[in-house]
């Protein structure tokens, strides 16, 4: 039992390193579309960055946070949107595979249909959002005097999975619409300018509405706000300390548990588009 | 014979009006998540602004009226034709396209005037009454600013058009540019004024930008429309303004000229 159980997984990670390796290989077919990527990314997070920078000189702090902290947020928000990017970008071009009928090739296959649909076109170019991720983090990190242990590292991994997860079942829900609605829709953008200012800014400066819909419907908030303010002791919500990291995790968890299920769901309703 | 080309024209236009109309429930979707876009934006800047003090010269209500004005105007300024060029070129409809008794550039133009004129009535229209439901009615700073607004819209329109085709004419070389429309794409965003205005930014980086043709495009229309600029200050904006039209305009037929020579045909 535990053997067949090896067995696939092993099965699964071969196929993971050939589905890179042709990644990497797609990739260097169009140069100057990795040129392009190679200075879009940098310039959107360099340029997001520079306006925290700039609203922060005019206004002050925001609700009791000061540029390193927001640094300190916005790095650790760039790095699980990349992650999230790397992994789960297909989720919003799901619409594109349903009306066109592409699921009839994964379903056909002897894998998991939605491991297949993610890591067949796995986004090897979220890795040039990463680098402006982690650069402007290390200055959030120096800038708001972050105090390392081996705890908090931990913890910073912890969250960081759980982030990805959260935001990688929120495309998910969002992609499977379109198998009920037969429509192409593309949330891709929208969704990344509502999450911009939800997870790099820290959502306490919010009426309280908003901020229940993003802890508890949509939550957003657990991708950076609460664990960031658990572990730089900022607000009401510093009492959770590192163990609001382990909570993104859990959050993270059931958001793709849920979305995997709705998936599930759209998938059975699935009818070709007559290929 | 001029009016005949017209009528070709029109037809384009109409089917691509009616090719917008196709998917409803898309119409919905953008509309529900540019109105959570427009109120997360407006809470940001109210929750900024608690103090009640105006900010590099702006107070909180005009800053409101700034960014559902700016939501709309990003209806108004919508462009398909990088991706349109791009997706010829790589397909190879580029050469059915270009064998049409019309210009291709015509075509593309009036295929995005179709969209927007189907976008004012799906999305523009339900996004003013949203923010004026639920935010603050967004009413311009006087009568005045009417014209100016609405030619320094029409050239701002244009501004865009053209970067978006030169974006897109870059495929005739380069075959897949969506990165680089991506580029152009965050340029916009950021360098604008379309989500944060450029009051905000230091001396140094301001001056830049106004170098620049990008804050031409949202930045000086929602300066007129909220009153921020006027007088000579003004009119010398909408003077760059027109300098970056005509430079993007000859910088567009010269690069259409010798793009659409030496069309790569992937076996269309």
């Amino acid at each position: 039992m535990f053997g067949k159980f090896l067995k696939e997984l092993w099965h699964y990670i071969d196929v993971t390193i050939c589905n890179i390796k042709m990644a990497l290989m797609m990739i260097i077919e169009y140069p100057a579309n990795l040129a392009g990527w190679m200075i879009s990314n940098p310039i959107q997070f360099i340029l997001g960055f520079a306006t925290i920078k700039f609203v922060v000189e005019q206004f002050g702090e925001i609700n009791g946070w000061n540029y390193g902290q927001l640094a300190f947020l916005y790095g650790l928000s760039v790095i699980s949107h990349a992650l999230s990017m790397i992994f789960f970008v297909q989720g919003w071009f799901m619409g594109w595979f349903v009306i066109e009928g592409d699921f009839d090739r994964y379903l056909t296959r002897p894998l998991g249909v939605m491991y297949q649909f993610f890591f067949t076109n796995i986004n090897i170019f979220g890795i040039t959002d990463l680098i402006p991720g982690i650069c402007v983090f290390i200055y959030g990190c120096v800038k708001s005097g972050f105090e390392w242990s081996i705890l908090k590292a931990i913890a910073i991994i912890v969250m960081l999975i759980g982030a990805t997860l959260i935001r990688g079942g929120i495309y998910i829900m969002l992609g499977t619409t379109s198998f009920f609605t037969k429509s192409p829709m593309d949330f891709g953008q929208y969704t990344q300018e509502i999450v911009d200012k939800t997870t790099m800014y820290p959502i306490s400066m919010y009426p309280e509405s908003m901020q229940f819909v993003l802890t508890y419907l949509i939550p957003i908030g657990w991708v950076s706000f609460y664990p960031v303010s658990g572990l730089l002791g900022i607000g009401d919500s510093s009492y959770f300390g590192t163990s609001a990291a382990f909570m993104t995790l859990l959050v993270g968890l059931i958001v793709m548990l849920v979305a995997g299920a709705f998936f599930r769901l759209g998938l059975k309703g699935y009818e070709s588009a007559g290929n | 014979m001029k009016l005949k080309g017209l009528s070709k024209y029109l037809y384009v236009y109409k089917t691509q009006i009616i090719r917008c109309f196709t998917y409803k429930f898309e119409v919905y979707g953008n509309i529900l998540m540019q109105s959570i876009i427009m109120i997360t934006s407006a809470f940001f800047w109210r929750a900024l602004y608690r103090t009640g003090n105006p900010v590099a010269g702006v107070d909180v209500e005009g800053m409101l009226t700034y960014i559902i004005i700016s939501a709309m105007m990003s209806v108004l300024l919508i462009t398909n034709v990088e991706r349109r060029i791009e997706n010829s070129v790589q397909k190879g409809t580029i050469a059915m396209d270009m064998m049409k008794p019309l210009n291709i550039f015509g075509i593309y133009l009036v295929e995005d005037l179709g969209s927007i004129t189907a976008l004012v009535f799906q999305n523009l229209l339900p996004i003013f009454l949203v923010g004026s439901l639920l935010v603050k009615v967004p009413t311009i700073c006087s009568t005045e600013h009417i014209p100016l607004f609405a030619i320094s819209m029409l050239m701002s329109f244009f501004i865009n058009w053209l970067i978006a085709a030169l974006f897109g004419m870059w495929s005739f070389t380069a075959v897949n540019v969506d990165a680089l429309i991506q580029v152009k794409k965050h340029l916009i965003r950021l360098l604008s004024g379309s989500i944060i205005p450029m009051w905000f930014f230091p001396d140094w980086f301001r001056n830049i930008l106004e170098a620049l043709p990008f804050v031409y495009i949202y930045q000086l229309p929602l300066d007129i429309y909220i009153g921020k600029s006027s007088g000579d200050e003004l009119a010398g904006m909408m003077m760059i303004q027109f300098v970056w039209l005509i430079i993007l305009l000859i910088a567009f037929a010269y690069v259409a000229r010798r793009a659409t020579k030496k069309v790569l045909v992937q076996g269309g």
